[in-house]
This record gives C-alpha cells, structure tokens and sequence, in this order.
C-alpha cells in the first residue's frame, strides 16, 4: 500500500516535471499555429481546431502576412548559424591543440597560462563587454561575422579547454608511449592514436559550444546589430517590441527553438557529459 | 564530512558511517600533494623543453585570443573605471573614483541593485530546490527516464531572447494563459498586467522565466552527484528501517553537498547576471531593470562609459567574490570510500 501511494506520487511529480518543461513550448507552438483571431480570444483555447500555417509563411516572408517587420528572420536564421558553427569548428580547434598541450607535455609557463585561461571562466559578461566594443569598433570589426567570432570564441575557450583536457587526462599514457616506441612522431600520435579516442569527448565540447553560440544574445546585440549580421535572438527581441501579430512572434520562436530542440532529444547524452565535466570545477 | 565525524547524531545505526571513517586508506602513505595536484601541472620534473617549440605552437592560440579578447578587456575595465571615457570627445579624463560616487548617487542604480538582490533570492532558491527535487526524481533508472532526461534539459537549451518571448506571451495582459487560467480559478477579478506594475511580483515572474531556463543545470550537477554515491549506503539505511527524510537528511544531503555548492555558484552567478530575460520581458519600464540591464542602458544609449565601466568592475568583483566564497563554504570534498 505505502509502495503504490510512494509510487503514484513519483508518477504524480514526474508529471509536474514534464508539464512546467514543455507547457511554455507547447503554448508557443499551439499559438503560432492558431489563426490570429484564435490567438486573441478569450478565454484561452487550449488546443488548435484548425491549424493555420500562415504565421510560418510571414516568417519566412511569404503569403498574406508577411511583413516588413519579419522580415529578415530566414536571413538572422542564416547569421545565426554561420555565426555559431564557425564560433564552433575555431573553438574546438584551438582547444583540442591546447588542451593537449596541456595534458602531455612540458613546456615553460604551463601552469600560469592554463590557470589564467581557467580563470576567465569566472568573469561576468561585464568584465568585457564595453572594452570588447571599442575594441571591436576601432579594428572595424562591429557588424562582421569575424569579430562576432572571435568574441565567441574567447567566451567559450576556456570551457572547451576545460572539458578537453579532462578527457584528455582520463587517457591512459600507455597507448601514446607504445605508438611513440612504434616510431611514430608526436604529431602522428596525435592525429592518428589520440584524436580517435577521444571523438567521444570532442563530440560533447562541440555540442555544448554550438548551443552556446546559438543562444547568445548581449554580445551580438552590442557587436552585430545589422541586418547583414544580426542572429535570431537579436532579430526576435527587435521584433518582439514592435507591433506584429502573436501568432508570428511565436511562430520565429518556435523556428529559433527548432535546431537545439532537434540536438537535445538526439544527442543529449553528449550534452550530459558536456555539462557535467564543464560545471565540476 | 558531517556524517562521517557524528555517525550516531541522527539516530542512523553506524554501520555504513562508522565503516566509512575506518577505512581511510591507512596502507597509503601520504604524499606531499599539493592543492592542485588534480591538476596534474606538476608533471614538469627533469628538462624543460623537451617536447621543444610544439607546445608553444599549440598553445600560442588560445593564449593570443584569452590575452587579447578576455584578459585585456578586463584589465581595460578596472583601468577605465577610473576615468571619465567619452568616446566622441577623447582623450579620457582621470576622476579617482568620481564614476563610482556618480552610479551610487544614481536613484536608477541603486533600484536595480534592490531589484538584483532580488532576483538572485529568488533565482537561487527555486533553482537550487527545484534542481535538487528533480534530479531526487530522476535518480533510480526507471522506464522512459531518458525521454523524461531530455525533456528537463531542454529549456536550458534554448535562447534565453525566445523564452523571454515566450513567456511575455504567457504572461500578456490581454490575451495571455496566466490570465485567463487565474481568472476561470477566480483567483483574480479581472485581468492583470503582471509585469511592470508591482516590483516584487514583477522581479518574480521575470525570474521565473530564469529559473525555467537554469533549472535544467542544476539537476545535472546534481544528479550527477546522486549517481555516484555508493548504493550501499541506502541499503544498510533501509536494513536500519530509516525513513525516506532521514535518509536524504543523513546520507544524501551530505554527500552531495559539493554538487549544490556548484549548482548554487551557478544559479547565484547566473541571477546575479540577469539580462536577456530583463531586456525583453520588461523593454518598457523600469520596474524590474537588473544591474546588467542598467549597465547596458548606461553604457549604449547613455553613451556614458565611464559610469558604464564601474558598473561593471563592482558587478564582476562581486560575481568572483561571490563564487570564491561560496565554494569555500559549501565545498569540501567528499571521500565516498
């Protein structure tokens, strides 16, 4: 008896859990579906009678409704992805070199750069933010997708070296010592012995880092603000201020939502192991 | 560790606790480790440089663009908090500590530090309880737990800028959920405008939108700690007829307390940072304007850096203050053996 009621109630709490996730989703989805008329009744409809896809064809800038105010959503959904793979594919090339560095050989002031790449994780978006402008602004970088880049790419560096030289760590030495006594150079140990056995941990870091560089939102809004380099997240907030239909705010939201929803549910077994070795500091 | 130094302070039989201070590892002399030997840094004995330039090489990147792009611009930041900066009338001018005394003066500024202190209360406290709930939830293997995995980590996936506007939706005065839900509860006579109107209610419903997004994290961390406590430990509690609350009050709660001082290090660095959430759930007013939201307003519509840059360097002092001491309350690392 006491065991079915102390199950029920893990059913029971589950629930919650699952409902207090997904509502906000599903009212966003269940909203840009709706006809605008449907969206604006009151009480509240739960559910959509007759599904309308003309808030998706605004968004993209087609049929009836769309709008100058949507317009450039498809193209900040380009920016966004640009601006997040390359902020990506840099970052994991930088980290994997280093973190290797890190973990395997010696050289002169290993500790002191490691510490204050490490340390930088601590600093707030303040501590950077309006020198990272001028910066930007003096070197002409304001506006392209290489100086939104670099920016990323610093602010996610030292997670991805973080993760990496863990796993890196987690190695045994034995398999590289035995490839060195076999003749090959350190290079080649790297690339042919090392780097296929970490693709595990590799895999996390990028998973992490894209989600990261898709997210973010107050450097671009300071460093791309132009519709040539402006990502999503930017583009909505403008739009979320002036006067366009719900129902096509919600339907950019759920296309911003599309990309990491689609990674969590397939590879969130990377993104537990990206998180996890990333927050144990 | 609290369970190990008072085996007998809860009424908890000794056998998992007392087993566990005797068997410390005697057999294992004890090396001269330094703090950081996890690190594993201190490999360097013999010849520096023998791996020669290759380091050097792999390294030089990340140390460049750290150097340049996260280590300058702070630095650049402690400096000109000290200088009145105007970008369209330079040079700079040096004034002590002139930009502190003018934010503190600031009636704006000191609102938004009321409200931020608020918004890490609350930020903190739902994430870290509910964070801890869940992963409590989670922690057994059970049908479909990976489906339900999934669906915990998926508001922390997403941008903060489409939950804002998600929720703003949600909370919108005309034709929002919460509205018409409250309403058909008769929990309110007519429709409200929840944000913007009342500031604790409006820090609240902002936070919230926070709290959905980090939560997520939380329950990693922690659930990550869970998993790795010896089941042992539960099975002498259940043979000792010890209830589900003393249980997580005696053997869980002080094992994982690393885990929830990293996870409440987040949520306070994460609060203590509220942006996004501020920037589009409250465009228009200044209700529930955070310390960064005030510093962003500061800085690039009232184009006045130097206020902007004290800001900062009081925020950032403020987030490494906060991190440091937190961690060195609530962490100790915990011997499972």
């Amino acid at each position: 008896m006491r065991r079915a009621l102390r199950r029920s109630g893990r059913v029971v709490a589950l629930a919650i859990v699952v409902f207090w996730s997904l509502f906000p989703l599903y009212w966003a989805l269940k909203t840009s579906l709706s006809t605008n008329s449907a969206a604006e009744r009151t009480p509240v409809q739960y559910v959509v009678t007759h599904p309308s896809f003309t808030a998706y064809q605004a968004v993209f800038g087609y049929g009836p409704e769309s709008s100058e105010a949507a317009g450039g959503i498809a193209r900040s959904l380009i920016n966004v992805t640009v601006e997040a793979s390359a902020a990506t594919i840099l970052t994991l090339f930088i980290a994997v070199l280093a973190a290797y560095a890190f973990a395997r050989m010696r050289f002169r002031l290993k500790t002191v750069v490691f510490y204050a790449v490490i340390a930088t994780l601590m600093l707030p978006v303040y501590a950077t933010l309006i020198p990272l402008y001028r910066i930007m602004s003096d070197l002409g970088l304001v506006n392209t997708y290489v100086g939104i880049v670099l920016v990323y790419t610093s602010g996610f560096l030292p997670l991805a070296l973080w993760i990496m030289y863990n796993v890196f760590m987690s190695l045994p030495p034995s398999i590289e010592e035995a490839a060195r006594i076999d003749g090959a150079t350190t290079l080649q140990t790297f690339r042919r012995v090392v780097l296929p056995m970490v693709r595990p941990g590799i895999a996390a870091t990028a998973i992490v880092t894209f989600l990261f560089g898709w997210s973010q939102f107050i450097f671009p809004l300071v460093l791309s603000s132009s519709s040539s380099t402006e990502p999503l997240t930017v583009l909505l907030a403008a739009i979320d201020s002036r006067d366009v239909p719900y129902t096509l705010l919600n339907a950019a939201a759920i296309v911003a939502v599309g990309i990491p929803a689609i990674i969590v549910f397939f590879l969130n077994r990377w993104i537990v192991t990206g998180i996890t070795a990333g927050s144990v500091k | 560790m609290k369970a190990a130094e008072h085996p007998d302070r809860d009424g908890l039989m000794p056998v998992p606790t007392g087993s566990l201070q005797q068997r410390k590892r005697p057999e294992e002399p004890k090396k001269r480790a330094s703090r950081w030997a996890f690190l594993g840094l201190r490999r360097q004995r013999g010849r520096v440089g023998h791996d020669g330039g290759l380091p050097y090489l792999m390294v030089a990147p990340l140390a460049v663009c750290i150097g340049a792009l996260a280590i300058y611009p702070t630095i650049l930041t402690a400096i000109e908090a000290f200088f009145r900066v105007d970008p369209l009338t330079p040079p700079n001018r040096f004034v002590g500590f002139g930009n502190f005394s003018a934010i503190l003066a600031d009636s704006q500024v000191r609102q938004s530090l009321e409200n931020t202190g608020w918004y890490m209360l609350f930020g903190v406290a739902l994430t870290v309880a509910l964070g801890t709930a869940i992963a409590l939830l989670l922690r057994r293997p059970f049908r479909g737990r990976g489906v339900i995995l999934a669906i915990v980590i998926l508001p922390w996936a997403l941008p903060g800028v489409v939950e804002g506007v998600i929720w703003s939706w949600i909370y919108n005065p005309t034709f929002g959920v919460l509205n018409s839900v409250l309403k058909s509860l008769h929990l309110i006579g007519q429709y409200q405008l929840f944000i913007g109107s009342h500031q604790i209610e409006t820090i609240l419903l902002i936070s919230l939108v926070q709290v959905w997004q980090i939560t997520p994290l939380a329950a990693l961390i922690v659930l990550a700690a869970l998993q790795s406590v010896p089941e042992e430990l539960y099975e002498a509690a259940n043979v000792d007829g010890a209830s589900w609350h003393r249980v997580i009050r005696s053997i869980t709660l002080p094992l994982i307390r690393p885990a929830l001082a990293i996870a409440t290090v987040q949520a306070l660095v994460m609060s203590l940072n509220i942006f996004t959430q501020v920037y589009v759930l409250n465009v228009n007013a200044t209700t529930g304007a955070s310390i960064m939201s005030t510093t962003y307003f500061t800085t690039f519509q009232s184009l006045n850096f130097g206020e902007g840059y004290a800001l900062s360097l009081l925020a950032t002092l403020a987030t490494v203050i906060l991190s440091i001491g937190v961690v060195k309350i609530l962490y100790r690392k915990v011997d499972y053996s």
